[in-house]
């Protein structure tokens, strides 16, 4: 007995966090910089900030010219469903999909990795604020349930997270997205200019430079982080730190604080649910090396295990309290799935400039923001989408459909080809209950767990947006006067975004929603869910932002209510 | 190394046929020439020598050394030989050499010689008439299979544009720029030549 009580006493913090990627390294900071002892759990290998292994390499020093084996593609096929993320310089930030299968009643593509640091490692950097167009979209056009919240409940939380991440952008003063904290932004290119000019001129519509989570200038608040060298291998990791990731910024940051501790290889497959006191206690942890079990025990629980990871811990966290999984009275846990859905769009030619050109390899290109739907435009849809795109001149491959041959090639493309622009739209996704996630016991991951199986698609409303994603590209680049203008229409299955989210989602109900607006599960306060999980709607930008400036504003909440000793 | 015995073989009983007509040095410099030539400088692991040799040859009339090196001297030839091992498709590995089993039959057909072991001009020629043919072609209709004179184009490009010597020295590239210039004049872009990577 005095033994349990020691362990138990050993394996006990005020706070756990489970998860390191994007949200859970927030969490980490927020509440031992705030004086918790907190537990911070990650499933996947330690990664400390600078041990990137291909980080440093050369285009020569990458095998096959960094494309990706028939053995990577055996081991790591639907991780390779993006096209660009199974390749020798990144391919080490995936999974291993035969060790961590899922089942796919409809094609789901599930991309991720397991380490310190999770997709904040690989993330896309682009950081964009919610206007309340989202946040009052759900409500206005009777979809789901209405958002807890406002902007002006964010705007606050965003400034706090933009300015400690470093965001470099443009301020458009455009209200469908508020301009932020912004460090000097990457500027427009010859091309991206001309673009800026002609839209803006002759469709009224905004190309402003991406809004990237790099450092474009000094961060004196993490000394520890260079500046954003413009090297554009992001992917591979930053040993300048020249982007935002756990691993450059709120990890150190809760080292500092002599408060956390950080336990890799530790899968967390339950919550502990206490029914006489009505709270988690903990959380059971497997040992991914030694494959010991292990309970560790707080008062407060932060879930930050990704969208479809939290809410598996959930789902899989059956007492005689929460019999259909972990706070799911409304029985919405694991339904609302939501991602972006892309790959319609269009590039083409841009005649001139042809002695003009720019040096540095810039981590972004440009960003188009909604416009449909917006003011007197009605479409046969709802909601809207952005664009990322970015010009260029060409380089060598344009050689390969070209005649010239021999020292006449050769010659050629020693000379930057004519330059070209290409965008592709990010559409909102509406929430629909049926699109949903379940557990599926028939099936083990390699660590005898049961798997996810998911069944959710495109509805009409993503699909009939998505001809406007691709004719409104072209339009734009008609209006640049491109030539040569190739439209596509690529339709992948959900997930290709890599912006899944929405299976805990927030709201004013209990009986409709899992999570109430400091993402607190309504029925057990002191568990906390950040990532993407919480979200009631998906918008059409990139979400992490948001995650962060929610997580920020979730764990004031939690540590200010442990003090009213609340929960 | 057999084909190249046998032609070396072949040209000293040629020479001794025609005696004096041709003098020992000219022999020499002529199996010099041959030897120089057709050589491989790595161990193919999916081609066999045959095949090795003629991707080598084609890939160095593509990108022939000039001032600069050419596709050879850049590591092209075991470039492609590892990329086909490991990265293709078993039935796209199959296509492959059928595509270059066939580019060498109709080699003979054009010149009389297997490719390999035709003339400079002939080599130059034919892979010249191929190439235009299928450039062509695919212009005609881009929906056409890529066929694989174009094929060997595109990874003798990609094989020579990711080596340190066609990235820094044909191309340019730079580690670490430390500053992005968004709108410059070519001229003050590094040395003015095309970045290697984006």
């Amino acid at each position: 007995m005095n033994l349990n009580v020691e362990a138990e006493k050993k394996n006990t913090y005020d706070a756990i966090v489970v998860g390191t990627g994007i949200t859970g390294g927030w969490a980490a900071k927020e509440l031992s910089e705030k004086g918790l002892k907190t537990l911070v759990l990650e499933r996947g290998r330690d990664v400390k900030h600078g041990d990137y292994p291909t980080a440093n390499l050369n285009p020569w020093e990458l095998p096959n010219g960094n494309r990706p084996t028939q053995e990577d593609l055996k081991t790591q096929g639907v991780q390779a469903r993006t096209g660009y993320t199974i390749r020798p310089d990144s391919k080490h930030w995936f999974v291993n999909d035969l060790e961590h299968p899922y089942t796919e009643t409809k094609r789901m593509d599930w991309m991720r990795g397991y380490h310190v640091g999770g997709r904040s490692i690989m993330w896309g950097r682009h950081s964009y604020r919610w206007s309340d167009l989202d946040f009052e979209a759900n409500a206005k056009d009777g979809i789901a349930i209405d958002w807890p919240v406002r902007y002006a409940d964010m705007a606050p939380w965003y400034d706090y997270v933009e300015s400690y991440i470093g965001v470099s952008g443009q301020s458009e003063n455009y209200p469908y997205l508020p301009d932020g904290k912004f460090l000097p932004a990457m500027e427009l290119n010859c091309a991206e200019t001309e673009l800026r000019k002609s839209v803006k001129e002759k469709l009224n519509r905004i190309v402003t430079p991406g809004r990237v989570a790099h450092a474009t200038a000094p961060m004196p608040h993490t000394p520890w982080r260079g500046q954003c060298q413009f090297r554009n291998m992001c992917i591979r990791g930053c040993p300048f730190g020249g982007y935002f990731s756990s691993n450059a910024c709120t990890l150190p940051a809760a080292e500092k604080s002599n408060n956390m501790t950080l336990r890799p290889n530790s899968v967390v497959y339950e919550l502990i649910y206490d029914e006489q006191k009505g709270k988690a206690t903990g959380v059971k942890v497997l040992d991914s090396e030694t494959g010991e079990q292990v309970e560790y025990y707080a008062k407060v629980i932060f879930l930050c295990a990704s969208t479809f990871g939290s809410t598996f811990i959930m789902l899989n966290s059956i007492s005689k309290r929460f019999p259909n999984g972990f706070g799911n009275d409304s029985g919405e846990l694991g339904c609302n799935i939501m991602d972006h859905h892309l790959g319609a769009g269009a590039n083409g030619r841009i005649d001139g400039m042809e002695d003009q050109y720019y040096s540095g390899r810039k981590a972004a290109g440009f960003y188009i923001p909604r416009y449909r739907n917006i003011g007197k435009d009605k479409r046969d849809y709802l909601r809207g989408f952005g664009y990322q795109g970015g010009g260029s001149r060409q380089g060598w491959a344009r050689g390969v459909a070209e005649l010239a041959l021999g020292a006449d090639l050769k010659m050629m493309l020693t000379e930057p080809g004519k330059w070209s622009i290409g965008m592709t739209g990010f559409g909102e996704f509406l929430p629909v209950h049926s699109n949903r996630m379940t557990i599926n016991h028939n099936k083990k991951d390699k660590h005898g767990l049961p798997v996810i199986d998911f069944d959710a698609e495109y509805k009409e409303n993503e699909l009939k947006m998505r001809k406007d994603m691709m004719t409104d590209a072209a339009e734009m680049l008609e209006a640049v006067g491109a030539k040569n203008i190739n439209t596509y229409n690529n339709l992948a299955a959900p997930g290709i975004g890599i912006h899944e989210m929405g299976t805990a989602r927030m709201g004013k109900n209990p009986k409709t929603s899992v999570l109430n607006k400091y993402n607190q599960v309504h029925a057990c306060k002191n568990v906390f869910v950040t990532d993407g999980s919480f979200m009631t709607s998906a918008s059409c930008v990139n979400p992490s932002l948001t995650y962060m400036a929610f997580t920020a504003r979730a764990a004031d909440y939690a540590v200010s209510e442990l003090k009213k000793q609340n929960l | 190394m057999n084909s190249l015995i046998d032609r070396r073989e072949a040209l000293r009983k040629t020479a001794m046929l025609m005696g004096a007509a041709v003098s020992a040095s000219t022999v020499a410099a002529f199996l010099e020439g041959c030897k120089t030539r057709l050589e491989l400088t790595y161990k193919p692991l999916f081609f066999n020598e045959d095949q090795a040799l003629l991707i080598s040859e084609a890939s160095e009339i593509i990108i022939p050394k000039t001032d600069t090196p050419g596709a050879k001297e850049a590591g092209v030839p075991n470039f492609i030989d590892t990329l086909v091992k490991d990265c293709y498709k078993e039935e796209d590995q199959k296509k492959f050499l059928e595509g270059l089993s066939e580019f060498d039959q109709n080699a003979t057909k054009a010149f009389g010689k297997r490719f390999i072991e035709g003339s400079p001009e002939e080599q130059l020629g034919y892979l010249k008439k191929v190439h235009d043919e299928a450039v062509n072609a695919k212009k005609a209709d881009p929906k056409t299979p890529q066929p694989f004179i174009l094929k060997l184009k595109e990874l003798t490009l990609l094989g020579f544009f990711v080596s340190e010597p066609g990235a820094t020295q044909v191309m340019q590239y730079i580690a670490v720029p430390g500053s992005y210039k968004s709108c410059i004049p070519l001229k003050e872009a590094g040395n003015g030549k095309a970045w290697a990577t984006s």
